[in-house]
């Protein structure tokens, strides 16, 4: 009895200071980024703790409010959130009609394909850019390709080189890639087209075939069966992997430093340059990256208010 | 007949659209001249002898990286075990609401935990070392353990601890021998699963690394402004080639489909 108590106490002190140390690690970082975007930038120096509105009240409207108005910040937040949905509903608009005909498949073709996709899903955002970098680029990859095997003066001759001018890939001379929107949203949504068929995966790995051979019996084509049937049962995991993948996409970094014209670069450059690189103003930085998480907030609620009714009202 | 070639064929464009980026870095590391082509010219295995033996800053950065990742996903499972075996157990309000916590280095985006951690390092002074991101990894990552533990103590069957506890064994005792065998799978997973991507990360180690150590993705990222060398892409190879292996790992000894949240009765 003597024993067991001074035991129980050192068990308790353990679980006491494990949990301290979760709550230290997982969220003081986030405690410090909320506090210091209150503060002020020292001239020079770092920075000191305040409270004021002054960093986001240079976010909407500009540090020289009200003699001028800037809303370059802004117009960075709207490319950050521009991206990010179009790369979003992207992928998992490609990724749902495969995943299912995966699941359709063998359980072992089944595991095959997801050590496929889960090995290019952990592949860094960096080697990403890298392979679409090289095919993209204007001195390799396609557009040489295209030169080389002559599809280039077929496109000026059949004047395609001219649509793909007004949609902003193609130069005079030929097909242009880097920077444009278009390699933006293509390498983001390959970035993050993997984690759309592990997400979709379960449940769409949850409709059985008796259902499906059911109504098949009855006459539905594949097509009706998939509008029909599954669409609708999986309304929810494809709502909710589309607002996931969104926020995901919300600080992707490498990808629009490599692929987006400086002008229409996005939220997670500023907040880089202003935490660690060349403009130097942590508080800045700061709110910047709050707004970045509220916006992120904001949507995942609007989404699902607007696309998941029965969800929402609960 | 027309149905299964048309979805064959939309799946095998789909295979090559998500391998075609990484065959093409792969490709590349064979070129002979310093700058990267596609299809490579002069192809050459040199490329490898200076990734792994010759040139110092790869060296180097490949250690880093191999340090962290192995760091971080140890110290992640470690952590991850309590609270999930808390969750489990008593499944109370202060248990789940740890676990959230836990997890939302991993849910928010990365680059806002790396801004938190950059104020958090500098304010310790230790902006810059290499356990600091041993640690910032562990944090970020500690989710991952966090889901494949819980997944598999959901399958435990619960009458086995009861019975045991019945024929009086301790709490202790019917964790080593009840527990703990059947979890072996799962916790190689999570660690698994937090060392490859640890080795993957960029945003965080980017945010809290300094010239004195950076991983081979900062490496790469860096040189990838002064244009690429092929030597990078012999970098990517190894990343593909450990990813593809520890997958294949956890598909061979534990059961992946289960783990992804696949339906377990077929």
């Amino acid at each position: 009895m003597g024993r067991a108590e001074p035991a129980a106490f050192v068990t308790r002190l353990g679980r006491s200071a494990f949990v301290a140390v979760i709550l230290i690690l997982c969220v003081t970082p986030f405690l410090l980024v909320f506090a210091i975007s209150f503060g002020e930038k020292i001239e020079g120096a770092a920075w000191a703790w305040g409270f004021e509105f002054t960093n986001y009240k240079r976010f909407f409207v500009g540090a020289d409010y009200p003699n001028t108005t800037s809303l370059l910040y802004l117009k960075f937040l709207w490319f950050s959130l521009y991206y990010a949905m179009f790369a979003s509903i992207l992928a998992v608009a490609t990724s749902f009609p495969f995943v299912w005909l995966m699941t359709r498949q063998s359980r072992r073709a089944q595991t095959c394909w997801l050590v496929f996709f889960l090995a290019s899903l952990t592949l860094s955002e960096v080697f990403v850019v890298m392979g679409w970098d090289i095919l993209l680029s204007n001195r390799s990859g396609l557009p040489a390709l295209f030169k080389e095997i002559g599809i280039t003066t077929w496109l000026k001759e059949s004047g395609w080189l001219d649509v793909l001018r007004t949609w902003g890939i193609a130069s005079p001379r030929n097909v242009r890639f880097k920077p444009t929107e278009f390699a933006t949203i293509l390498t983001m949504s390959y970035l993050v087209w993997p984690y759309a068929v592990i997400l979709l995966y379960p449940p769409l790995s949850k409709i059985n075939n008796e259902l499906i051979e059911a109504a098949r019996t009855m006459g539905a084509g594949p097509v009706t069966v998939v509008r029909t049937i599954v669409l609708p049962m999986v309304r929810k995991p494809l709502v909710g992997t589309t607002l996931l993948l969104f926020v995901f996409l919300l600080g992707t970094y490498v990808t629009i430093a490599v692929f987006a014209a400086p002008d229409k670069s996005t939220l997670s450059i500023s907040v880089y340059e202003a935490v660690r690189g060349a403009t130097l103003n942590a508080p800045f930085g700061s709110a910047q990256a709050i707004i970045l998480l509220i916006t992120a907030a904001i949507i995942l609620v609007l989404g699902r208010i607007a696309f998941l009714p029965d969800e929402g009202r609960r | 007949m027309m149905g299964i070639f048309v979805s064959r064929l939309f799946m095998g464009i789909i295979a090559v659209w998500i391998a075609f980026p990484i065959l093409v870095v792969c490709a590349a590391a064979l070129n002979g001249g310093r700058t990267m082509f596609f299809p490579p010219e002069d192809p050459t295995l040199l490329r490898f002898a200076e990734f792994f033996v010759t040139e110092e800053v790869w060296i180097r950065s490949l250690r880093n990286s191999l340090i962290i990742a192995f760091g971080g996903a140890a110290l992640a499972v470690m952590a991850a075990w309590p609270i999930a075996y808390w969750l489990w157990r008593k499944a109370d309000g202060f248990s789940k609401i740890l676990a959230g916590l836990a997890s939302m280095p991993f849910a928010l985006p990365p680059i806002v935990f790396g801004v938190g951690l950059v104020f958090f390092w500098g304010y310790s002074g230790s902006l810059g070392h290499i356990w600091s991101g041993i640690i910032s990894h562990a944090a970020l990552f500690v989710a991952l353990p966090l889901t494949t533990l819980s997944i598999g103590l959901q399958g435990i069957d619960r009458s086995h601890m009861d019975a045991a506890a019945t024929m009086g064994a301790s709490e202790a005792t019917a964790f080593r021998t009840i527990i703990l065998p059947q979890m072996l799978p799962f916790t190689a997973s999570g660690f698994f699963f937090a060392m490859v991507l640890s080795f993957n990360e960029f945003i965080v180690v980017f945010f809290v690394s300094a010239s004195a150590y950076s991983t081979v993705t900062v490496q790469i990222f860096n040189s990838l402004r002064n244009g690429f060398t092929p030597t990078m892409a012999v970098g990517a190879i190894t990343f593909i080639v450990t990813s593809i292996l520890i997958f294949s790992m956890i598909a061979r000894f534990g059961n992946l489909p289960q783990l992804l949240g696949a339906d377990n009765a077929k």
